[in-house]
């Protein structure tokens, strides 16, 4: 899951729990001892009644009871009054009233002080001990429906709004507080992915820089970390790119001593000065291919492009390849070449070209044939170019596009292959925002090139 | 003998090529800076001139410009190994030829003679050079002169003979293998872009015809044609 929604929700069910438990606590540490105040004051009342039932009976006898019984009842919230014998029969008020009540008058008769019953969610109870003057003695009970604070978020209209509020404003601040987390972090991602991509001068502290917190911090130790990759990287280009330029003055001087020394030469020394002409040879080619190679990685960017038909070059290159091929008797076929138009480097596209199939051809039986065949599908042009080598182990085939990465020690030095044609193949693609990729097919190497056509021209 | 004046900053390599290159039957100078070597091959004295392109106090391609502006002397070119924009450049200014640096200087000494050999012809007077007019486009061979549409056109000695070539046989395709071998004087090797490079640059300087055709058309894998309206 994405982190915004991760960070979203968590946010949102710590609200909804904040909330659960606010209202719990509201009613155990609010509501609770509010409902005691009222049961104490309660029984006073009731104690005060009780006493005042007691002087009444006295002074005015059983009917002037009544009489108060009865004004009783009409006192706001209307109540139930009614009055029980300690035996258990009503005096006054209706006999099924008090059913529920009894374990509350036989408090009352026990404790011989008022009483309350607050346990029902909606009716309250409460006695009191009344004595009449011949000594008989009754409980006073009074029942009434308690009103409760109506519920703050459901029931009612106003209950819906708040709690609609509530929702809506909790929703806002957790979608806003998960954007302010996450957003540095969507910016650290694409400038990790940009960097990875190549683009080594990638930064993201401007962006994020106004904060003050470790995500500011994060994005400060990446730019560090960039900038030295940056700095090796470039260093490193830098130096293969000197050690390169360098090496060729004393080869060229080398060169050319060697044919002075040519010139001078006797028939036994002529064989000798042949093998160093070789690696001399040799030494040039591999020097200008890593210059090539030092110049694509520094400075892909500023290739030039031109629209290019692709079948052109594929068809050219396969020719000459297949000129050097049969000196060596293998051959190389076009089987398909669709005419393609891509922008790009006509000179790095043929290189990249003439590096893979020049490596197919030196690495093909005798007697085989390189087929190469070019095909459009979906805006790409699609290049391949299979061999009858035998083919590379599976695991060392995204290791052939490294410099130097030789497969097999013996068979490279053999076939007298540099390292590097492939690694400038990919190069040059890559600069195209192609891709190359090697696989085993057929019994032999099978490489790809894929990359994107040009619209199609006014 | 043929004088031919070396510009290049690596003191030790001309003596080397001086060396060698007198055992080939050629005089030699040697300069180490692009200003003096701009002095020197604009005095008359030499025939022909090795430019290296990294020079100090005045690169290569400043001396080949300024030379060009005034003098034809032909220039072979010394261009870094694995820089494409670097012989292209160089042949664009009007170097006759080029060659990747480090080089094998028996090549060196082939073409040296291959582009003397083309531009002597001229003093010698060779009676098989007669003069071509095609198409708006007037060769004298004998003066080495080249002119469209009454403008001369500043060719060097290689695009000249490309175009020589092409318009002898205009109409018909003339294969890249001799075109190699009767202009440039070597064999045509695979994967060589030379005279692709040479051609294209012709192909510039010769502009396209009035209705935006190309004058010399490319038969791909085989050669070129100058085409005919």
């Amino acid at each position: 899951m994405k982190l915004f929604v991760k960070i979203f929700l968590w946010f949102l069910a710590a609200v909804a729990l904040m909330v659960c438990v606010i209202i719990f606590v509201t009613r155990t540490f609010q509501t609770d001892p509010m409902v005691s105040r009222t049961q104490r004051s309660t029984r006073n009342q009731m104690q005060i009644y009780g006493g005042t039932a007691n002087q009444i009976v006295g002074a005015e006898g059983e009917a002037g009871l009544r009489n108060f019984l009865a004004r009783l009842r009409d006192v706001e919230p209307p109540r139930e009054v009614d009055l029980v014998a300690n035996d258990g029969s009503v005096w006054f008020g209706e006999s099924g009233d008090v059913d529920d009540s009894r374990e509350l008058i036989s408090r009352t008769v026990a404790s011989g002080a008022a009483e309350t019953d607050f346990s029902s969610d909606d009716r309250s109870v409460a006695s009191a001990p009344v004595v009449f003057p011949d000594g008989r003695r009754f409980v006073l009970v009074l029942q009434w429906e308690r009103q409760s604070p109506p519920p703050l978020f459901w029931g009612s209209t106003l209950g819906y709004l708040r709690l609609g509020g509530l929702l809506t404003t909790a929703v806002i601040l957790c979608y806003l507080l998960a954007l302010y987390l996450t957003s540095p972090i969507r910016r650290l991602r694409e400038a990790t992915q940009k960097l990875a991509g190549g683009d080594l001068q990638t930064r993201v502290a401007t962006r994020v820089v106004r904060r003050r917190d470790e995500l500011a911090d994060l994005a400060r130790d990446f730019d560090v970390m960039a900038e030295r990759i940056e700095s090796l990287i470039t260093s490193q280009q830098r130096l293969t790119r000197d050690i390169s330029h360098e090496l060729r003055s004393p080869l060229a001087r080398l060169n050319v001593a060697l044919e002075i020394a040519k010139q001078k030469s006797t028939p036994d020394t002529a064989a000798i000065l042949d093998r160093i002409e070789t690696e001399s040879t040799r030494l040039n080619e591999m020097i200008s291919r890593l210059l090539t190679l030092a110049k694509l990685e520094g400075g892909a960017e500023d290739i030039e492009r031109r629209r290019l038909d692709l079948a052109e070059i594929v068809r050219d290159v396969a020719a000459d390849a297949d000129f050097e091929a049969q000196a060596k008797g293998k051959f190389v076929e076009v089987s398909s070449a669709d005419s393609c138009d891509v922008m790009g480097s006509e000179n790095l596209l043929r290189s990249a070209v003439e590096n893979v199939l020049r490596n197919a051809v030196r690495y093909t039986d005798e007697r085989t044939v390189v087929d190469v065949s070019l095909s459009r599908s979906n805006g790409h042009a699609i290049i391949k170019i299979a061999d009858h080598g035998g083919g590379v182990p599976d695991e060392e085939l995204p290791n052939l596009f490294r410099p130097f990465y030789r497969v097999g020690e013996a068979r490279e030095r053999k076939t007298g292959g540099i390292g590097l044609g492939l690694a400038i193949a990919e190069r040059a693609v890559s600069a195209h925002k192609g891709t190359i990729k090697a696989s085993n097919s057929n019994g032999g190497l099978l490489v790809e090139i894929t990359l994107d056509t040009a619209p199609i021209a006014d | 003998m043929d004088k031919i004046l070396i510009i290049d900053d690596d003191e030790e390599l001309c003596e080397l090529v001086s060396e060698y290159l007198t055992v080939e039957g050629f005089e030699i100078a040697c300069v180490n800076d692009g200003e003096t070597g701009l002095e020197r091959a604009l005095s008359g004295e030499y025939d022909m001139a090795i430019l290296d392109v990294m020079l100090p106090k005045m690169n290569g391609f400043d001396v080949l410009r300024n030379l060009r502006e005034e003098s034809k002397l032909p220039v072979i070119m010394l261009t870094a190994r694995g820089d494409d924009m670097e012989r292209i450049v160089g042949l664009e200014i009007g170097a006759d030829d080029y060659l990747p640096k480090p080089f094998n200087p028996r090549e060196l000494a082939a073409r040296l003679r291959a582009i003397l050999r083309r531009t002597t012809i001229v003093e010698d007077g060779d009676e098989g050079q007669e003069k071509l007019d095609i198409d708006g486009v007037q060769l004298s061979p004998a003066s080495r002169v080249a002119v469209r549409d009454g403008e001369e056109l500043n060719l060097t000695s290689v695009e000249f003979g490309l175009l020589h070539e092409l318009l002898r046989d205009a109409g018909k395709v003339v294969k890249k293998e001799d075109l190699s071998e009767t202009v440039l004087e070597r064999k045509l090797s695979p994967f060589d872009r030379s005279l692709d490079m040479h051609i294209s640059n012709l192909r510039k300087k010769l502009g396209a015809r009035g209705d935006g055709s190309e004058r010399i058309k490319t038969i791909r894998s085989v050669g070129y044609i100058y085409t005919v309206v």
